[in-house]
């Protein structure tokens, strides 16, 4: 017998560490990320119901008519304004990603920028410390 | 001041999985999670945990502060009046404690041939503007912490994926003026496990503790990629 303590598994060794499948449901961050692909689901049911309507369109006045009646509709309002609500989201985090992954402004230009501010900061220094003595 | 404060230990030779314990630490202002588990490897020697530097220029004591990725040494508790759970690095083997196997993190560093490749044999010092030394110096902030792969669940999902400090580093002598080695870096970012196996979560972004913005490199790298790749198109 040995003195050794007691060990519930067959050899030692490192942990490995499993991702569940509710990963994302584990802090707002991934929620939100979540939700960000899920909005993509009422932008799809636009655009069929853009579709079916031009094709509506092309048939007869009568098909087109149904389609403006089930425009219309209670639900159809709603989802489609889901659907506004996600693109309008889709473009403040469009606006907020792009400039961060095309840098834009040239790194010429933000040298030069920060010379200016240094320029503006030493001259306002001058004027202050010039009225000053 | 008294805090409890929760620690997910694991023994390698006695545990299935790691389990919480709790321990009572004294914090003041300025009192951080380090300096709270140093407290507690007074109180029980057997705590293990990395750290050198403590402050935020190592990378060493990377850990899971209730659930989020985070530099012990750059976390403080007094922004944690509740609950404080401390975990190993998330995606990560745990050998012990808090101690993970950062093994395949330090390969995919390397796949990328982090290094200035220029076949130039010349004495003379590569000079540089600072214009050309602002389009990379962002990328070449990272500490290696590790814990944009922690913040990253498709490296959870998928370990062989490059990830966000690599994919970065890579971006980061791309950019260099001095380097010639894009042509070699190109097929790894190109590949399954490169660029497009991001799904711009961005999270690794807000977790960088040295403001790296991964996100953003692995995203130019997406561009330089489709670049490449319609340039490959109209050399065949
Ligand atoms: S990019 Fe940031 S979070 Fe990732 S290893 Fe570098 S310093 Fe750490
Ligand atoms: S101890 Fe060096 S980064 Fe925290």
């Amino acid at each position: 017998m040995s003195d050794k303590p007691v060990s519930n598994k067959t050899a030692p060794g490192p942990y490995q560490p499993v991702m569940h499948r509710y990963w994302w449901l584990q802090h707002r961050y991934f929620r939100l990320y979540m939700l960000r692909e899920a909005t993509v689901l009422p932008l799809l049911f636009f655009i069929g119901c853009l579709l079916y309507g031009l094709y509506c369109l092309g048939q007869s006045e009568a098909q087109w008519q149904g389609w403006l009646a089930f425009m219309a509709q209670p639900w159809v309002v709603l989802l489609n304004l889901l659907a506004f609500i996600a693109s309008l989201f889709h473009a403040k985090t469009f606006f907020e990603l792009f400039p961060r992954v095309m840098p834009l402004a040239p790194a010429g230009f933000m040298i030069a920028g920060q010379w200016l501010a240094t320029l503006l900061v030493a001259a306002g220094l001058i004027v202050i410390l010039g009225g000053w003595i | 001041m008294n805090k409890s404060i929760s620690i997910a230990r694991y023994h390698p030779e006695q545990d299935n999985q790691p389990r919480l314990q709790a321990y009572q630490v004294q914090s003041d202002h300025s009192t951080s999670v380090l300096d709270a588990l140093l407290q507690v490897q007074q109180q029980d020697p057997s705590l293990g945990f990395r750290w050198s530097c403590r402050m935020a220029i190592c990378g060493s004591c990377g850990v899971m502060v209730n659930g989020i990725p985070k530099l012990g040494c750059k976390t403080f508790l007094r922004d944690y009046p509740d609950e404080l759970t401390v975990s190993a690095l998330a995606h990560f083997a745990v050998e012990k404690d808090l101690i993970v196997d950062m093994q395949p993190f330090l390969q995919h560093l390397n796949a990328v041939k982090p290094y200035l490749i220029n076949s130039e044999q010349s004495a003379e010092p590569h000079r540089q503007t600072p214009a050309q030394l602002a389009k990379y110096q962002q990328f070449a902030n990272c500490i290696n912490c590790g814990l944009c792969y922690s913040a990253c669940p498709q490296f959870g999902l998928n370990p062989e994926f490059l990830g966000p400090a690599a994919i970065t580093l890579a971006q980061r002598y791309n950019l260099d003026s001095r380097d010639q080695g894009k042509a070699a870096r190109m097929p790894q970012l190109n590949g399954k496990n490169g660029v497009w196996s991001c799904t711009f979560v961005g999270f690794c972004s807000d977790v960088c503790p040295k403001k790296v913005d991964p996100a953003a490199a692995i995203n130019q790298g997406k561009v330089a990629s489709a670049g490449d790749f319609i340039i490959s198109m109209f050399k065949s």
